[in-house]
Protein backbone atom coordinates (compact mmCIF):
# COMPACT_ATOMS: atom_id res chain seq x y z
CA UNK A 1 0.00 0.00 0.00
CA UNK A 2 2.82 2.55 1.22
CA UNK A 3 5.00 1.18 -1.86
CA UNK A 4 6.24 4.20 -3.91
CA UNK A 5 7.01 2.21 -6.83
CA UNK A 6 3.17 1.34 -7.20
CA UNK A 7 2.48 4.80 -6.56
CA UNK A 8 4.52 6.22 -9.08
CA UNK A 9 3.38 3.83 -11.97
CA UNK A 10 -0.23 4.77 -11.14
CA UNK A 11 0.76 8.21 -11.28
CA UNK A 12 2.42 7.45 -14.88
CA UNK A 13 -0.18 5.22 -16.28
CA UNK A 14 -2.36 8.32 -14.94
CA UNK A 15 -0.91 10.76 -17.21
CA UNK A 16 -0.42 8.75 -20.34
CA UNK A 17 -4.42 8.02 -19.89
CA UNK A 18 -5.40 11.40 -19.05
CA UNK A 19 -3.73 12.54 -21.96
CA UNK A 20 -4.70 9.72 -24.10
CA UNK A 21 -8.28 10.81 -23.48
CA UNK A 22 -7.67 14.60 -24.03
CA UNK A 23 -6.49 13.72 -27.36
CA UNK A 24 -9.56 11.06 -28.19
CA UNK A 25 -12.03 14.09 -27.14
CA UNK A 26 -10.88 17.02 -29.24
CA UNK A 27 -9.25 15.27 -32.14
CA UNK A 28 -10.69 11.86 -32.52
CA UNK A 29 -14.82 11.69 -31.34
CA UNK A 30 -16.98 13.48 -33.16
CA UNK A 31 -19.16 15.62 -31.02
CA UNK A 32 -22.84 14.82 -31.28
CA UNK A 33 -24.87 16.37 -34.15
CA UNK A 34 -27.34 17.99 -31.97
CA UNK A 35 -25.47 19.51 -29.08
CA UNK A 36 -22.50 20.66 -30.36
CA UNK A 37 -19.06 20.78 -29.05
CA UNK A 38 -20.17 21.46 -25.86
CA UNK A 39 -21.73 17.85 -25.60
CA UNK A 40 -17.87 16.94 -25.24
CA UNK A 41 -17.88 17.51 -21.78
CA UNK A 42 -19.91 14.15 -21.46
CA UNK A 43 -16.59 12.39 -21.57
CA UNK A 44 -15.49 13.74 -18.17
CA UNK A 45 -18.65 14.56 -16.28
CA UNK A 46 -19.26 10.50 -16.76
CA UNK A 47 -16.71 9.73 -15.41
CA UNK A 48 -16.41 11.92 -12.57
CA UNK A 49 -19.78 10.72 -11.89
CA UNK A 50 -18.84 7.16 -11.30
CA UNK A 51 -15.91 8.03 -9.41
CA UNK A 52 -17.67 10.38 -7.27
CA UNK A 53 -20.77 7.50 -6.62
CA UNK A 54 -17.76 4.47 -6.24
CA UNK A 55 -15.53 6.43 -4.11
CA UNK A 56 -18.93 6.87 -1.57
CA UNK A 57 -19.15 3.03 -1.45
CA UNK A 58 -15.52 3.08 -0.42
CA UNK A 59 -16.10 5.47 2.45
CA UNK A 60 -18.76 3.06 3.58
CA UNK A 61 -17.39 -0.09 3.22
CA UNK A 62 -13.64 1.26 4.53
CA UNK A 63 -16.58 2.14 7.63
CA UNK A 64 -18.01 -1.36 7.71
CA UNK A 65 -14.28 -2.98 8.03
CA UNK A 66 -13.20 -0.06 10.92
CA UNK A 67 -16.30 -0.99 13.14
CA UNK A 68 -15.81 -4.28 12.75
CA UNK A 69 -11.79 -4.59 13.19
CA UNK A 70 -10.71 -1.58 14.89
CA UNK A 71 -7.44 -0.82 12.97
CA UNK A 72 -7.08 2.73 12.34
CA UNK A 73 -5.78 1.60 8.40
CA UNK A 74 -9.65 1.39 7.57
CA UNK A 75 -10.66 4.81 9.25
CA UNK A 76 -7.66 6.66 7.00
CA UNK A 77 -8.71 4.83 4.49
CA UNK A 78 -12.43 5.74 4.40
CA UNK A 79 -11.30 9.46 5.50
CA UNK A 80 -9.25 9.67 2.12
CA UNK A 81 -12.57 8.28 0.07
CA UNK A 82 -13.85 11.26 1.31
CA UNK A 83 -12.27 13.65 0.55
CA UNK A 84 -11.17 12.54 -2.55
CA UNK A 85 -14.74 11.47 -3.42
CA UNK A 86 -15.95 15.50 -2.83
CA UNK A 87 -12.96 16.47 -4.89
CA UNK A 88 -14.48 14.48 -7.98
CA UNK A 89 -18.16 15.49 -6.90
CA UNK A 90 -18.36 18.86 -6.62
CA UNK A 91 -16.55 19.08 -10.61
CA UNK A 92 -19.37 16.68 -11.69
CA UNK A 93 -21.44 19.49 -10.66
CA UNK A 94 -19.62 21.97 -12.04
CA UNK A 95 -18.95 20.62 -15.47
CA UNK A 96 -22.44 19.06 -15.25
CA UNK A 97 -23.64 22.64 -14.90
CA UNK A 98 -21.54 24.18 -17.39
CA UNK A 99 -23.19 21.46 -20.03
CA UNK A 100 -26.25 22.58 -19.09
CA UNK A 101 -25.62 25.81 -19.72
CA UNK A 102 -25.07 25.87 -23.38
CA UNK A 103 -27.72 22.50 -23.82
CA UNK A 104 -30.32 23.94 -21.50
CA UNK A 105 -29.95 27.02 -21.44
CA UNK A 106 -29.86 27.68 -17.36
CA UNK A 107 -26.98 26.26 -14.97
CA UNK A 108 -29.24 24.60 -12.47
CA UNK A 109 -32.02 21.97 -12.49
CA UNK A 110 -33.56 19.39 -10.71
CA UNK A 111 -33.51 16.91 -12.94
CA UNK A 112 -33.31 13.26 -11.37
CA UNK A 113 -29.77 12.72 -11.53
CA UNK A 114 -28.36 16.37 -10.58
CA UNK A 115 -30.37 16.35 -7.57
CA UNK A 116 -28.98 12.81 -6.31
CA UNK A 117 -25.73 14.23 -7.09
CA UNK A 118 -26.55 17.47 -5.02
CA UNK A 119 -27.59 15.26 -2.26
CA UNK A 120 -24.62 13.05 -2.50
CA UNK A 121 -22.41 16.04 -1.97
CA UNK A 122 -24.05 17.17 0.56
CA UNK A 123 -23.83 13.75 2.07
CA UNK A 124 -20.12 14.23 2.00
CA UNK A 125 -19.93 17.87 3.31
CA UNK A 126 -21.49 16.42 6.19
CA UNK A 127 -19.03 13.80 6.82
CA UNK A 128 -16.02 15.94 6.15
CA UNK A 129 -17.47 18.80 8.49
CA UNK A 130 -18.36 16.11 11.14
CA UNK A 131 -14.46 15.21 11.03
CA UNK A 132 -13.17 18.31 10.74
CA UNK A 133 -15.20 19.46 13.87
CA UNK A 134 -13.74 16.61 16.01
CA UNK A 135 -10.30 15.84 17.03
CA UNK A 136 -9.14 12.50 16.09
CA UNK A 137 -10.09 10.27 18.26
CA UNK A 138 -11.26 6.41 17.20
CA UNK A 139 -14.55 7.61 18.62
CA UNK A 140 -14.76 10.10 16.39
CA UNK A 141 -13.25 7.79 13.59
CA UNK A 142 -16.54 5.57 14.65
CA UNK A 143 -18.79 8.34 14.43
CA UNK A 144 -17.73 9.17 10.75
CA UNK A 145 -17.51 5.28 9.83
CA UNK A 146 -21.54 5.31 11.28
CA UNK A 147 -22.37 8.38 9.02
CA UNK A 148 -20.71 6.44 5.85
CA UNK A 149 -22.70 3.41 6.42
CA UNK A 150 -25.79 5.40 7.07
CA UNK A 151 -25.46 7.68 4.43
CA UNK A 152 -24.24 5.04 1.90
CA UNK A 153 -27.08 2.71 2.54
CA UNK A 154 -29.65 5.87 2.13
CA UNK A 155 -28.41 6.61 -1.28
CA UNK A 156 -30.48 3.61 -3.18
CA UNK A 157 -33.47 5.48 -1.77
CA UNK A 158 -32.87 8.60 -2.45
CA UNK A 159 -32.20 7.60 -6.17
CA UNK A 160 -35.59 5.82 -6.53
CA UNK A 161 -37.55 8.91 -4.71
CA UNK A 162 -35.93 11.74 -6.78
CA UNK A 163 -36.29 10.08 -9.85
CA UNK A 164 -39.90 9.30 -8.68
CA UNK A 165 -40.34 13.12 -8.08
CA UNK A 166 -39.21 13.97 -10.95
CA UNK A 167 -41.32 12.05 -13.29
CA UNK A 168 -44.82 13.11 -11.76
CA UNK A 169 -43.84 16.80 -12.84
CA UNK A 170 -42.59 16.32 -16.53
CA UNK A 171 -39.78 17.64 -16.95
CA UNK A 172 -39.22 21.20 -18.84
CA UNK A 173 -36.00 19.35 -19.82
CA UNK A 174 -35.26 16.34 -21.47
CA UNK A 175 -33.24 14.15 -18.82
CA UNK A 176 -29.64 14.05 -19.97
CA UNK A 177 -28.50 11.52 -22.49
CA UNK A 178 -27.33 7.89 -20.97
CA UNK A 179 -24.36 5.74 -22.40
CA UNK A 180 -27.28 4.05 -24.69
CA UNK A 181 -27.51 6.15 -27.71
CA UNK A 182 -23.68 6.16 -28.71
CA UNK A 183 -24.17 5.43 -32.24
CA UNK A 184 -20.35 5.96 -33.25
CA UNK A 185 -18.09 3.13 -31.93
CA UNK A 186 -15.45 6.31 -31.54
CA UNK A 187 -17.85 7.38 -28.93
CA UNK A 188 -17.91 4.05 -27.18
CA UNK A 189 -13.98 3.79 -26.90
CA UNK A 190 -13.31 7.29 -25.82
CA UNK A 191 -15.95 7.08 -22.73
CA UNK A 192 -13.83 3.76 -22.04
CA UNK A 193 -11.08 5.64 -22.10
CA UNK A 194 -11.94 8.44 -20.23
CA UNK A 195 -13.41 6.38 -17.76
CA UNK A 196 -10.47 4.19 -17.47
CA UNK A 197 -8.21 7.58 -16.76
CA UNK A 198 -10.58 8.83 -14.13
CA UNK A 199 -10.55 6.05 -12.05
CA UNK A 200 -6.43 5.83 -12.30
CA UNK A 201 -6.60 9.22 -11.42
CA UNK A 202 -8.75 8.78 -8.42
CA UNK A 203 -6.64 5.59 -7.28
CA UNK A 204 -3.41 7.48 -7.55
CA UNK A 205 -5.01 10.47 -5.54
CA UNK A 206 -6.33 8.28 -3.10
CA UNK A 207 -3.01 6.38 -2.53
CA UNK A 208 -1.35 9.78 -2.00
CA UNK A 209 -3.64 10.54 0.55
CA UNK A 210 -4.03 7.42 2.23
CA UNK A 211 -0.72 7.22 2.92
CA UNK A 212 -0.50 10.48 4.21
CA UNK A 213 -3.23 9.61 6.45
CA UNK A 214 -1.30 6.54 7.66
CA UNK A 215 1.66 8.24 8.18
CA UNK A 216 0.05 10.61 10.37
CA UNK A 217 -1.83 7.80 12.06
CA UNK A 218 1.24 5.82 12.65
CA UNK A 219 3.17 8.84 13.92
CA UNK A 220 0.78 10.22 16.36
CA UNK A 221 0.43 6.52 17.67
CA UNK A 222 4.51 6.86 18.07
CA UNK A 223 4.95 10.57 19.89
CA UNK A 224 2.38 8.78 22.71
CA UNK A 225 4.91 5.58 23.00
CA UNK A 226 7.91 8.16 22.70
CA UNK A 227 5.98 10.47 25.83
CA UNK A 228 5.26 7.28 28.12
CA UNK A 229 8.55 6.09 27.60
CA UNK A 230 10.07 9.38 28.29
CA UNK A 231 8.06 9.87 31.71
CA UNK A 232 9.32 6.47 32.33
CA UNK A 233 12.76 7.21 31.83
CA UNK A 234 12.64 10.27 34.15
CA UNK A 235 10.97 8.60 37.18
CA UNK A 236 13.65 8.26 39.90
CA UNK A 237 13.69 4.24 40.40
CA UNK B 1 -19.95 24.40 -33.53
CA UNK B 2 -17.07 26.87 -32.12
CA UNK B 3 -20.08 28.29 -30.54
CA UNK B 4 -19.86 27.07 -27.39
CA UNK B 5 -16.05 26.49 -27.08
CA UNK B 6 -15.78 28.57 -24.41
CA UNK B 7 -17.96 26.34 -22.01
CA UNK B 8 -15.90 23.37 -22.70
CA UNK B 9 -12.68 25.13 -21.95
CA UNK B 10 -13.87 26.21 -19.23
CA UNK B 11 -15.16 22.78 -18.26
CA UNK B 12 -12.04 20.87 -18.98
CA UNK B 13 -9.77 23.70 -17.42
CA UNK B 14 -11.67 23.83 -14.15
CA UNK B 15 -11.17 20.20 -13.56
CA UNK B 16 -7.56 20.35 -14.59
CA UNK B 17 -6.83 23.12 -12.12
CA UNK B 18 -9.33 21.72 -8.92
CA UNK B 19 -7.03 18.16 -9.23
CA UNK B 20 -4.19 20.05 -9.47
CA UNK B 21 -4.86 22.32 -6.08
CA UNK B 22 -5.90 19.24 -4.82
CA UNK B 23 -1.87 17.92 -5.31
CA UNK B 24 -0.61 20.97 -3.80
CA UNK B 25 -2.63 20.95 -0.61
CA UNK B 26 -1.34 17.13 -0.24
CA UNK B 27 1.79 17.89 -0.68
CA UNK B 28 2.21 21.14 1.69
CA UNK B 29 0.65 18.48 3.91
CA UNK B 30 3.39 16.23 3.55
CA UNK B 31 5.95 19.25 4.40
CA UNK B 32 4.17 18.89 7.45
CA UNK B 33 4.35 15.91 8.55
CA UNK B 34 7.87 15.52 7.60
CA UNK B 35 9.02 18.04 10.35
CA UNK B 36 7.11 16.79 13.04
CA UNK B 37 8.71 13.27 11.96
CA UNK B 38 12.36 14.89 12.37
CA UNK B 39 11.15 16.11 15.57
CA UNK B 40 10.04 12.56 16.48
CA UNK B 41 13.53 11.45 15.25
CA UNK B 42 15.36 13.62 17.58
CA UNK B 43 13.10 12.51 20.65
CA UNK B 44 14.22 9.15 19.87
CA UNK B 45 17.70 9.98 19.60
CA UNK B 46 17.63 11.63 22.84
CA UNK B 47 16.12 8.74 24.41
CA UNK B 48 18.57 6.37 23.42
CA UNK B 49 21.59 8.17 23.96
CA UNK B 50 20.31 9.29 27.18
CA UNK B 51 19.22 5.66 28.86
CA UNK B 52 22.93 4.62 27.22
CA UNK B 53 24.16 7.33 29.46
CA UNK B 54 22.57 6.01 32.23
CA UNK B 55 21.07 9.45 33.17
CA UNK B 56 17.22 10.10 32.23
CA UNK B 57 16.47 12.34 29.81
CA UNK B 58 14.64 15.75 30.89
CA UNK B 59 10.63 15.31 30.73
CA UNK B 60 9.44 16.94 27.61
CA UNK B 61 5.76 18.66 28.02
CA UNK B 62 3.64 17.96 25.24
CA UNK B 63 3.35 14.71 23.06
CA UNK C 1 -39.17 -3.76 34.94
CA UNK C 2 -37.62 -3.89 31.72
CA UNK C 3 -34.63 -2.02 31.09
CA UNK C 4 -36.30 -0.79 27.73
CA UNK C 5 -39.28 0.16 29.83
CA UNK C 6 -37.18 1.55 32.51
CA UNK C 7 -35.41 4.06 29.75
CA UNK C 8 -38.88 4.87 27.88
CA UNK C 9 -40.11 5.92 31.41
CA UNK C 10 -37.93 8.09 32.81
CA UNK C 11 -37.69 9.88 29.65
CA UNK C 12 -41.88 10.21 29.28
CA UNK C 13 -42.15 11.21 33.13
CA UNK C 14 -39.23 13.55 32.79
CA UNK C 15 -40.89 15.27 29.96
CA UNK C 16 -44.80 15.48 31.85
CA UNK C 17 -42.90 16.54 34.40
CA UNK C 18 -41.59 20.06 32.69
CA UNK C 19 -43.68 19.87 29.08
CA UNK C 20 -41.24 21.83 28.29
CA UNK C 21 -40.13 20.28 25.68
CA UNK C 22 -43.21 19.65 24.47
CA UNK C 23 -44.01 23.34 24.42
CA UNK C 24 -41.25 23.94 22.67
CA UNK C 25 -41.91 21.60 19.37
CA UNK C 26 -45.23 23.11 19.66
CA UNK C 27 -44.17 26.52 19.61
CA UNK C 28 -41.76 25.95 17.07
CA UNK C 29 -44.07 24.39 14.86
CA UNK C 30 -46.24 27.07 14.62
CA UNK C 31 -43.77 29.83 13.93
CA UNK C 32 -42.49 27.93 10.83
CA UNK C 33 -45.81 27.58 9.83
CA UNK C 34 -46.56 31.48 10.40
CA UNK C 35 -43.14 32.51 8.43
CA UNK C 36 -43.91 30.06 5.62
CA UNK C 37 -47.50 31.55 5.26
CA UNK C 38 -45.88 34.74 4.98
CA UNK C 39 -43.20 33.67 2.84
CA UNK C 40 -45.86 32.01 0.21
CA UNK C 41 -47.90 34.70 0.11
CA UNK C 42 -51.82 34.38 0.28
CA UNK C 43 -52.48 33.32 -2.79
CA UNK C 44 -50.47 30.25 -3.11
CA UNK C 45 -51.23 29.18 0.76
CA UNK C 46 -55.03 27.92 -0.88
CA UNK C 47 -52.84 25.01 -2.35
CA UNK C 48 -52.74 21.59 -0.66
CA UNK C 49 -49.42 20.95 -2.37
CA UNK C 50 -48.09 24.51 -0.04
CA UNK C 51 -50.05 22.95 2.98
CA UNK C 52 -48.33 19.70 2.76
CA UNK C 53 -45.03 21.11 1.91
CA UNK C 54 -45.04 23.60 5.35
CA UNK C 55 -46.29 20.94 7.43
CA UNK C 56 -43.52 18.78 6.61
CA UNK C 57 -41.24 21.53 7.09
CA UNK C 58 -42.60 22.31 10.50
CA UNK C 59 -42.25 18.50 11.28
CA UNK C 60 -38.55 18.14 10.21
CA UNK C 61 -37.77 21.52 12.45
CA UNK C 62 -39.59 20.34 15.13
CA UNK C 63 -38.23 17.06 15.11
CA UNK C 64 -34.34 18.18 14.90
CA UNK C 65 -35.38 20.27 17.91
CA UNK C 66 -36.61 17.61 19.58
CA UNK C 67 -33.45 15.12 18.86
CA UNK C 68 -31.22 17.86 20.00
CA UNK C 69 -32.80 18.40 23.40
CA UNK C 70 -33.49 15.07 24.12
CA UNK C 71 -29.63 13.72 24.25
CA UNK C 72 -29.14 18.06 26.04
CA UNK C 73 -30.48 16.36 28.95
CA UNK C 74 -28.62 13.44 29.82
CA UNK C 75 -24.87 15.12 28.20
CA UNK C 76 -25.50 17.63 31.11
CA UNK C 77 -25.75 16.00 33.60
CA UNK C 78 -23.62 13.10 32.66
CA UNK C 79 -26.60 10.75 32.91
CA UNK C 80 -25.22 9.23 29.97
CA UNK C 81 -22.39 7.50 31.76
CA UNK C 82 -24.90 6.05 34.55
CA UNK C 83 -26.81 4.28 31.53
CA UNK C 84 -23.82 3.04 29.91
CA UNK C 85 -22.26 1.56 33.12
CA UNK C 86 -25.80 -0.11 34.03
CA UNK C 87 -26.57 -3.40 32.00
CA UNK C 88 -28.68 -2.17 29.62
CA UNK C 89 -27.59 -3.42 25.63
CA UNK C 90 -27.16 -0.33 23.37
CA UNK C 91 -29.25 -1.67 21.42
CA UNK C 92 -32.62 -1.75 23.73
CA UNK C 93 -31.22 2.17 25.01
CA UNK C 94 -31.58 2.71 21.17
CA UNK C 95 -35.10 1.60 20.74
CA UNK C 96 -36.28 3.07 23.99
CA UNK C 97 -35.05 6.65 22.64
CA UNK C 98 -36.50 5.77 19.37
CA UNK C 99 -39.95 5.08 21.36
CA UNK C 100 -39.92 8.34 23.39
CA UNK C 101 -38.58 10.59 20.37
CA UNK C 102 -41.42 9.03 18.71
CA UNK C 103 -44.00 9.80 21.24
CA UNK C 104 -42.57 13.71 21.17
CA UNK C 105 -42.60 13.96 17.23
CA UNK C 106 -46.34 12.34 17.44
CA UNK C 107 -47.37 15.19 19.67
CA UNK C 108 -46.06 17.83 17.78
CA UNK C 109 -47.52 16.34 14.77
CA UNK C 110 -50.41 16.59 16.04
CA UNK C 111 -50.50 20.27 16.59
CA UNK C 112 -48.79 21.10 13.75
CA UNK C 113 -51.51 19.53 11.56
CA UNK C 114 -53.91 21.33 13.63
CA UNK C 115 -52.22 24.50 12.46
CA UNK C 116 -51.97 23.43 9.02
CA UNK C 117 -55.60 23.13 8.29
CA UNK C 118 -56.16 26.52 10.33
CA UNK C 119 -53.61 28.53 7.98
CA UNK C 120 -54.28 26.57 4.88
CA UNK C 121 -57.70 27.34 4.95
CA UNK C 122 -58.62 23.22 4.96
CA UNK C 123 -61.14 21.30 6.74
CA UNK C 124 -61.37 18.35 9.58
CA UNK C 125 -62.64 15.82 7.66
CA UNK C 126 -61.83 12.53 6.03
CA UNK C 127 -58.48 13.62 4.86
CA UNK C 128 -57.73 13.42 8.36
CA UNK C 129 -57.48 9.76 8.62
CA UNK C 130 -55.36 9.35 5.52
CA UNK C 131 -53.32 11.74 6.35
CA UNK C 132 -52.51 9.81 9.95
CA UNK C 133 -50.64 7.13 8.79
CA UNK C 134 -48.48 8.91 6.48
CA UNK C 135 -47.13 11.51 8.86
CA UNK C 136 -46.72 8.27 11.86
CA UNK C 137 -44.43 6.50 8.75
CA UNK C 138 -42.53 9.87 8.95
CA UNK C 139 -42.22 10.30 12.26
CA UNK C 140 -40.85 6.68 12.83
CA UNK C 141 -37.91 7.47 10.34
CA UNK C 142 -37.22 10.86 11.39
CA UNK C 143 -36.69 9.60 14.75
CA UNK C 144 -34.77 6.60 13.79
CA UNK C 145 -32.42 8.94 12.18
CA UNK C 146 -32.15 11.42 14.36
CA UNK C 147 -32.01 9.42 17.65
CA UNK C 148 -28.37 7.53 16.26
CA UNK C 149 -27.35 10.84 14.40
CA UNK C 150 -27.96 13.00 17.84
CA UNK C 151 -26.27 10.73 19.58
CA UNK C 152 -23.27 11.93 17.25
CA UNK C 153 -23.65 15.36 17.14
CA UNK C 154 -24.17 15.40 20.75
CA UNK C 155 -21.04 14.67 21.47
CA UNK C 156 -19.06 16.69 18.81
CA UNK C 157 -18.24 20.73 18.83
CA UNK C 158 -20.76 22.62 17.05
CA UNK C 159 -23.16 19.52 17.00
CA UNK C 160 -25.88 21.49 17.09
CA UNK C 161 -25.68 22.65 13.79
CA UNK C 162 -23.92 19.27 12.50
CA UNK C 163 -27.17 17.59 12.67
CA UNK C 164 -29.28 19.62 10.30
CA UNK C 165 -26.27 19.35 7.72
CA UNK C 166 -26.16 15.33 8.57
CA UNK C 167 -29.75 14.75 8.77
CA UNK C 168 -31.63 16.30 6.17
CA UNK C 169 -29.89 14.88 2.70
CA UNK C 170 -30.18 11.55 4.28
CA UNK C 171 -33.88 12.29 5.07
CA UNK C 172 -34.22 13.37 1.66
CA UNK C 173 -36.03 9.99 0.30
CA UNK C 174 -39.06 10.43 3.17
CA UNK C 175 -39.17 13.91 3.14
CA UNK C 176 -40.41 13.57 -0.87
CA UNK C 177 -42.48 10.58 0.09
CA UNK C 178 -44.07 12.05 2.88
CA UNK C 179 -44.77 15.54 0.93
CA UNK C 180 -46.36 13.35 -1.89
CA UNK C 181 -48.58 11.12 -0.23
CA UNK C 182 -49.77 13.84 2.43
CA UNK C 183 -50.33 16.00 -0.83
CA UNK C 184 -52.37 13.31 -1.79
CA UNK C 185 -54.25 12.39 1.23
CA UNK C 186 -55.20 16.11 1.68
CA UNK C 187 -56.97 16.50 -1.90
CA UNK C 188 -58.72 13.44 -1.23
CA UNK C 189 -57.09 10.80 -3.43
CA UNK C 190 -57.16 6.99 -2.14
CA UNK C 191 -54.75 5.27 -0.76
CA UNK C 192 -53.96 3.16 -4.01
CA UNK C 193 -52.44 6.31 -5.62
CA UNK C 194 -50.09 6.45 -3.34
CA UNK C 195 -48.42 3.16 -3.09
CA UNK C 196 -45.18 4.11 -4.44
CA UNK C 197 -44.38 6.61 -2.09
CA UNK C 198 -45.80 4.59 0.89
CA UNK C 199 -43.14 1.91 0.00
CA UNK C 200 -40.83 4.30 -0.41
CA UNK C 201 -41.24 5.64 3.83
CA UNK C 202 -41.66 2.06 4.54
CA UNK C 203 -38.55 0.54 3.31
CA UNK C 204 -37.07 3.90 4.46
CA UNK C 205 -38.41 3.16 8.21
CA UNK C 206 -37.22 -0.46 8.09
CA UNK C 207 -33.42 0.62 6.66
CA UNK C 208 -33.18 3.19 9.33
CA UNK C 209 -34.41 0.80 12.31
CA UNK C 210 -32.34 -1.91 11.47
CA UNK C 211 -29.00 0.48 11.07
CA UNK C 212 -29.89 2.41 13.86
CA UNK C 213 -30.33 -0.49 16.33
CA UNK C 214 -27.44 -2.71 15.07
CA UNK C 215 -24.61 0.42 14.91
CA UNK C 216 -25.95 2.48 18.19
CA UNK C 217 -23.59 0.50 20.16
CA UNK C 218 -20.66 1.77 18.42
CA UNK C 219 -22.01 5.27 18.96
CA UNK C 220 -22.27 5.69 22.51
CA UNK C 221 -18.81 3.74 23.82
CA UNK C 222 -17.07 5.15 25.96
CA UNK C 223 -14.85 7.81 25.48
Amino acid sequence: MNNPTIRNWLGFSTLALMLASLFMVFDYVPPDAEMGIAQLIFYFHVPLAWVAFASFGLVAIAGIFYLWLGDQLWDDLGYAAAETGMVFCTLMIVAGSIWAKPIWGTWWTWDSRLTMTFILWLMYGGYLMLRASADDTPQVARFGAVIGIVAAMDVPIVIVSVRLWRTIHPAVLVTKQGTHGLEDPRMVWTLLVSLTAFTLLWAWLLMLRFTQLRTRSRMAWLAGRIALATAAASDPK
Amino acid sequence: MGAHFGYLFAAYSIIFVAMFLYVMFIWRRQAALDAELRTLEARVAALTEHSAAGRPPEPRSGA
Amino acid sequence: MSGFAAVLRKDLRLELRSGESTLALLALSMLVLVVLVFALGAARVRSVDAAAGALWVAMVFAGMLGANRALLAERDNGAIRGLLLSPLDPSTLYAAKLCAAFIFMAVAEVGAVVLMVLFFNLDFDASMARLAPILVLGAIGFSALATLLSAITGRTRGGDMLLPILAVPIFVPALIAGVKASAAALSGAPFESMGDWLKIMIAFDVLFVTAGYLLFEHVVGGD
